[in-house]
Order: structure tokens, then sequence, then C-alpha cells
């Protein structure tokens, strides 16, 4: 059985008339770390609950494990486990009889049971905090004892969405070196949603992109970065005169890059303008050029190979978290006045 | 088996919740103690004025059945609010990704509403009896009335737990619950006999659950009271109300839940 989960036509249609997922369809292999990456509102928890049971599909159909999502629910509830963005522990039990009571609505019991949980335990970290109260765990402990009491029952499939969200950096690498070794010594399927693009990069087998419910790409994250064909420039600008418009500067300087033939693609982001070319570095003399024509002053000029994150701009036309994309193009500032 | 198995589990889960923050019992605790000791003061002369109130029993007597069925009626329209917790915890959508038996979930949840109001009964009830309450049928009729106070908490806890699952707002839950309580408590034979009432307030009151609740419950208190077939009447009128609220319970939880 090559593909564990299979979904075809997948549409869910909310009550109000919105279509959270438009017809979409992938498959994803036994034992692989998928990503399933979008921005906000694309559509990502919505699949996530239909594959997991907690949400009827308008229409479409869905088999997990080679069970049919519509006449076997409750046997696909046995093989997956699921964790959600909102760390889900029961603050007024320890950690072990947190993990003891989803245990026990996996239908595991005496020492079988015992023996998963001191080992689980074990794993996440938690074994000298097990008898406290979850309420007084910090964030990532909370995170790690969700995780560990979605693994119980030993599932084939871990559905996580957003798993390290909210996590501090320690913490977060902590989870993932975890995932990591699930997937690869025990074999598990990953389904992950994350908004943390390099670690999907670092992690996932295979990628999907879905933007406002449809899927705009899927392949390896090698592949998806080979597709793009091309570096990104990444450039800030100004008018040089007075601070003026800042969006009419902008529409200027998008125009006046349309007119330059080797470029592929300009997209707007928040910061400034990113440019798809050829050759990255061979342009940027060109790029400089073209500008000292105009009024419009190159404030920074920041080339990369494509990452993810070019990958999905170029298919979202949005980045994924903005915040890092500033400081990086701060940093690059910063760098190149030293230099 | 599986739904005896995980009710008991999810039983066990509340209890221990409830165990570890006793607060929330002493809370709902307060008002039907206010209400015991200072309204018992407050109309003690009351029961004295001839053909208002039964002859020759003290206001405590008559007060004490409406005070325990006031107090199970408030305590499980709160129900809802664990549930509405569970929801915006995702706890509830965690469980509900396990095999868990779905309607477990529901009656776990009954079950430990229905034992936490027989608790807090059991409590008022010693604490009527400190100040002179005593029941006429003894401990048949103690027994008895944990009975109905449990039956009747359930009937009402469903409904404030599908309200829960509606609204996912606790907040409702416990402004509805507080709205619902004042006006059938006034206008239900709980603190009054109907015969001290308008005629209108009479009318309410006769159809009021609350009324139907305590009568049982007054009628096992009160000397010479007890009649075989009245009580059988009044469990049917309350077996009949749970019915219904457990249809609708069910219907929307399914709807929830699906």
């Amino acid at each position: 059985m090559p593909d564990i989960i299979s979904v075809s036509d997948l549409v869910e249609v909310y009550a109000d008339g919105t279509k959270a997922v438009d017809g979409i369809s992938f498959k994803v292999n036994e034992g692989e770390f998928f990503g399933f990456l979008g921005p906000n509102g694309a559509g990502k928890s919505t699949t996530i609950k239909i594959l997991t049971t907690l949400l009827r599909k308008t229409s479409g159909s869905v088999s997990v494990a080679g069970l049919d999502l519509d006449k076997e629910a409750k046997e696909i509830r046995k093989i997956i486990g699921v964790q959600s963005q909102e760390t889900s522990v029961d603050p007024e039990l320890t950690g072990r009889e947190n993990i003891i009571l989803l245990g026990h609505l996996q239908q595991m019991k005496g020492k079988e049971l015992e023996e998963r949980v001191d080992k689980l335990l074990e794993v996440v970290g938690l074994k000298d905090a097990a008898d406290k109260r979850a309420g007084r765990y910090s964030g990532g402990m909370k995170k790690r004892l969700d995780l560990a009491s979605t693994l119980v029952h030993k599932p084939k499939v871990l559905f996580l969405d957003e798993p390290t969200t909210g996590l501090d950096p320690q913490s977060r690498a902590t989870v993932w070196d975890y995932l990591e070794e699930l997937n690869k010594k025990d074999g598990i399927t990953i389904f992950l949603t994350t908004q943390y693009l390099e670690e999907a990069d670092r992690l996932c087998q295979r990628l999907c992109i879905i933007d406002a419910g449809k899927i705009v790409a899927e392949g390896s994250p090698v592949g998806l970065k080979k597709d793009i064909g091309a570096d990104a420039i990444t450039i800030t600008v100004q008018d040089k005169k007075s601070a003026g418009d800042k969006v009419a500067t902008k529409a200027a300087a998008k125009e006046l890059l349309s007119k330059i033939p080797a470029v592929i693609k300009t997209v707007d982001t928040e910061e400034g303008l990113t440019i798809y070319v050829k050759n990255g570095g061979l342009f940027v003399p060109e790029l400089v050029r073209a500008f000292d024509k105009t009024d419009i002053e190159l404030v920074s000029i920041n080339i990369s190979t494509p990452s993810l994150d070019d990958v999905f701009l170029k298919h979202t036309g949005k980045r994924i978290r903005t915040e890092e994309l500033v400081k990086e193009v701060t940093t690059g500032r910063f760098g190149s006045r030293r230099r | 088996m599986t739904l005896l198995f995980d009710t008991q589990f999810l039983f066990v889960r509340a209890l221990k919740k409830l165990v570890r923050n006793p607060i929330l019992i002493f809370f709902s605790l307060f008002q039907p103690i206010i209400f015991l000791v200072l309204f018992t003061q407050l109309f003690s002369k009351f029961s004295q004025v001839p053909g208002l109130f039964p002859s020759g029993i003290t206001y405590l007597e008559f007060a004490t059945p409406g005070i325990l069925m006031q107090n199970a009626f408030s305590s499980a329209l709160q129900s809802g609010t664990s549930i509405v917790e569970d929801l915006n915890s995702g706890f509830l959508q965690k469980m509900l990704v396990t095999q868990v038996s779905r309607p477990a979930i529901l009656i776990g949840r009954l079950a430990t509403d229905a034992f936490r109001v027989t608790v807090q009964s059991a409590i008022i009830l010693g604490l009527a009896y400190l100040l002179g309450f005593n029941m006429a049928t003894g401990i048949a009729g103690i027994l008895l009335t944990l009975f109905i106070i449990a039956f009747f908490g359930f009937a009402w806890s469903g409904i404030s737990l599908t309200l829960g699952l509606r609204t996912k707002s606790a907040e409702t839950v416990f402004g509805i619950g507080a709205f619902l309580t004042f006006p059938l408590l006034f206008i239900s034979t709980a603190l009054v006999p109907g015969s001290a009432m308008p005629t209108w307030m009479q009318d309410v009151s006769s159809v009021n659950p609350i009324s139907f609740a305590t009568t049982a419950v007054r009628d096992l208190a009160l000397p010479n009271a007890f009649s075989l077939s009245a009580e059988v009447t009044s469990l049917a009128v309350i077996a009949l109300i749970a019915l219904v609220t457990m249809s609708v319970t069910v219907y929307l939880f399914r709807k929830v839940v699906s």
C-alpha cells in the first residue's frame, strides 16, 4: 500500500456558503513526512479536520490507510493521532493522568498502558514532572505532553496542525527533533502544517501548497525550489526627492521592472518588491542602471537563491511570516553598510 | 461495554477535577445556604398565618424541599460551562479524534453533574437538620429525595450542556441559568404555597417543573403528607420533563459531535 492518505476532489462548503476547500486532490505515501502549507485561512485546518473525522466533508472522497472516511471513521480514529493548533491538556489532571486518560479512550489498559505512558513521559522529557498538574507546566511542557498523549496508542499517521506555534526556539527544536525521530525510527507517517518554512524544507519529503482552498503547488522541497528556476532579488525603494507616496513609488518601480526582459516575475511584498531572474548576480548591475535613470532610489538589494519562502510567495503571492523577513532586510542593510 | 468504560473514565476525570477545585462546590452552595439560614428566619412567622401554610409546621420545614430543588435547578443549569471549557481548550476535539464512545462524553458529564448536585443537596439537607428540619418519612424519604434531586438535575444539566455546545460561551450559559432560575423559583411553590399567590402566579406555578419536583419532596418531608398515588404522579411528571429535556439534549449533541 504505497499511499496511506488519498484525497480526491475534496470540497468543503460552510453553512454560510464559504468554500473553504475547493476540490483538492493529493496523496501521502506511507512513512512520509508530508508538509501541507498555506497562508492563514487557505483551508489547511479545515482539511485536517476533515481527514481526522472532526468535520463532515461536503463532497469528494478520502481514505486513510485504505479505510473509507465515510464508512469507517471509527476504524480511522484507531490509527491516527492528532495534535491541534491549540495545546489541549487538562490542567487539573497530572501529566501522567492526561496520557492515561487518552490511552483509556483508545481502549488501552493495564500493564501495556502503564509501560507506554512511562516510556512516553521519558521520551518527551516529562518524567520528573509527571505527577504535577499540567496546569502548572510551562508552554513548552504542555505542548510536549499534548504530543505524548496523542501518541499513546502508537498511531500510524500523525496529524500535526502547527505543532510548534507559540513555543520558544529551544522547545521548538526539541519537538522537531522528536518528530524527525518518530518518522525515521518508527516509520510514522506525518502530516504537518507549519509556518516554519525552514523546518518544512528540512524535514518534509514532499509538500503541498494550498491557497484559497486550492492546491497551487506540489512536490519535494528541492523540486519546488528548482521549479522557480530563478533567483529572488528583494528590493526596497523610495523616491529620491521626497519621502513621497510609497505605494506610487512602488508601482512606478514595478512598471519599470516589467519592461526589463530578464525579469521573469515581480511580486509585491509588504516591504518592497521581489524580482525573479535567471541569474541574480549578473542582473544586479542592470537593475541598478535601470533605476539610475529614474527618480526612484534603490534603498536595499538582497539576493537569495530560492527558498521555500520564495516558492510560497510565487504560488500564493504572500509571505508566510513577515516579521522574519523584516528582520532579514534590516540585517542585510546593516551588513552592507559595514562592508 | 465501551460505552460503560468510557463513561466511567470520563466520570472519574470530571470527579478528579471537581475534587481538585472544591471551591466550585462551595460557590454554588453559597446561595442555597443563604436561603436556608436567612429566608427561613425572615419568613418564620409567615407559616403561622392561618389558612396559607399547612398548619403546625415551621417555615423551615416547608421551604427546605424548595431550597433543595432551587439548588438542583440552578446547579444543573450551570453544568454547560464545563463542556464549553473543553470545547474552547480543544480537549473535546482531542477526545473526539479517539475511539471514545460519543454518548459516553454526554453521559459521563451528566453523571458527574448529577453526582455533584446530590453531594450539595446532602450538605444542605444536613444543615437543615441542624436547624431543626425533619424528614417525616425517615431515611427512606431522604434517599428518595436525593434520588429525585439527582434525576431532576440530570434532566436540566442536559439542557445547559447543549446550550454550551451551541453558544460556545460560558458566560451565556451562566447568564441564561441565572436568568431562568429566579423567575422560575419565585413563581413556584418552592418558597410559598400556591394558595398564598395571586391567581396568575398560581397558574404559572402549577405547570412549573420546580413546583412538581418540590411537591414530590415536600410530600416526603412534611408529617402526614405522604400518599403513594400523589408521589407516583409527581415522579411521573418529573420523568416526563426529563424525557423531553433529554431528547432535546441528545438531538443537539448529535448534531454538534457528528
